[in-house]
């Protein structure tokens, strides 16, 4: 997706990417209109919403994809066996976040007995390799990279929680949509497209592979072999078609931000929400594009 | 060429330099051009964070 937006700026014209290393920095960028549009998690766009910020919510950037992570050989084999341990999450207001809650109280596990600190995904797994946190909540490839450096290991992935769940969504600020609905619909578009291309039913593998050779290289500077671990290794890890916005789904965040206090009043999902340009990509077929040649159509 | 001179055009060439290549790597053009275009011209700046 980072790549098709890149490309299509490159080809002529409309977006340029802008890597962050953390949401808060995205939220501050998209109040200050230095960003037009962004990917962050729903109940930041939802919260950030409620107070007034003018952004909707166009579309999802993925399904899945986070999970809870705990030391490989530490004592914790249980989502009850989290107490008085500390968990590291992106943000309060991230699916993260609600993910170790539902988790919890599936568990009988009150919120006070476990200590939840905010921390940005790229220090996680360091300070779960040095012991400073005993768990961390986070989308991939973080899981991957305690994985694959040997002192992690995954206690339950969200969707054991959570059967439909989503994580970071697209976002556009409303005088965008407003001025240019065309651009944002492209850009859409183009981010199913790139979905589609990537869960494709008999390339999927290879796909996948050369995705996470050229976004590590180029987009995430990240070894390659640590996107492949997070893509290929199983394939519903992270899945990035069925991303129109689906009112159940924003319905249980909302519900379960009231629940936590994390939002002060209830929103509509009209009021967050624009589904015009989710309808306006359902036709959209994957890109004809072989990995190694020059051009995607 | 005297020696202060010398110096003075050493320094000033060094100042060049380094003003040269803090513009090449320090700035970000994409977006200062950007952003000299007329609001309906301009490319979006679209924010990600490396997660899937």
């Amino acid at each position: 997706m980072t790549d098709y937006v890149s490309r299509y700026s490159l080809d002529g014209n409309i977006f340029i990417p802008k890597k962050f290393q953390g949401f808060p920095e995205i939220k501050e960028a998209l109040i200050a209109d230095r960003m037009q549009a962004g990917f962050m998690v729903a109940p930041m766009a939802m919260a950030l919403r409620s107070q007034g910020v003018p952004i909707k919510i166009v579309y999802l950037g993925h399904r899945y994809g986070s999970a809870v992570v705990v030391s490989k050989e530490g004592p914790v084999h249980s989502v009850r066996d989290l107490v008085g341990r500390t968990i590291a999450i992106p943000s309060r207001f991230s699916d993260e976040h609600l993910i170790v809650l539902r988790a919890l109280e599936a568990n009988d596990v009150d919120r006070r007995e476990v200590e939840i600190v905010e921390m940005p995904p790229p220090d996680v797994a360091g300070a779960l390799a040095v012991d400073a946190i005993d768990a961390f909540s986070m989308g991939e490839p973080f899981p991957s990279q305690a994985e694959m450096g040997g002192f992690g290991r995954v206690l339950f992935q969200a969707r054991e929680y959570w059967p439909d769940y989503m994580s970071c969504v697209l976002v556009v600020r409303q005088d965008v949509i407003d001025r240019r609905p065309r651009a944002v619909q492209t850009l859409v578009d183009g981010i199913a497209r790139s979905g589609l291309w990537l869960d494709d039913e008999e390339r999927a593998r290879l796909h996948r592979d050369h995705a996470a050779d050229f976004v590590g290289r180029f987009y995430f500077n990240q070894p390659p072999d640590l996107l492949r671990w997070a893509l290929l290794r199983d394939l519903r890890r992270v899945v990035y078609t069925e991303l129109e916005p689906r009112r159940a789904d924003f319905e249980l965040v909302r519900d379960l931000m009231l629940e936590h206090g994390l939002l002060e009043r209830s929103l509509e999902l009209e009021e967050y929400v624009d589904p015009r340009f989710a309808r306006g990509a359902m036709g959209q077929t994957a890109w004809r594009y072989v990995p190694g040649s020059r051009v995607a159509r | 060429m005297s020696g202060i001179r010398r110096l003075v055009v050493l320094l000033a060439g060094w100042v060049a330099l380094v003003s040269a290549a803090h513009l090449a790597m320090n700035v970000d053009w994409s977006t200062v051009l950007n952003e000299r275009l007329p609001p309906g011209e301009r490319k979006l700046n679209v924010a990600y964070i490396p997660v899937t």
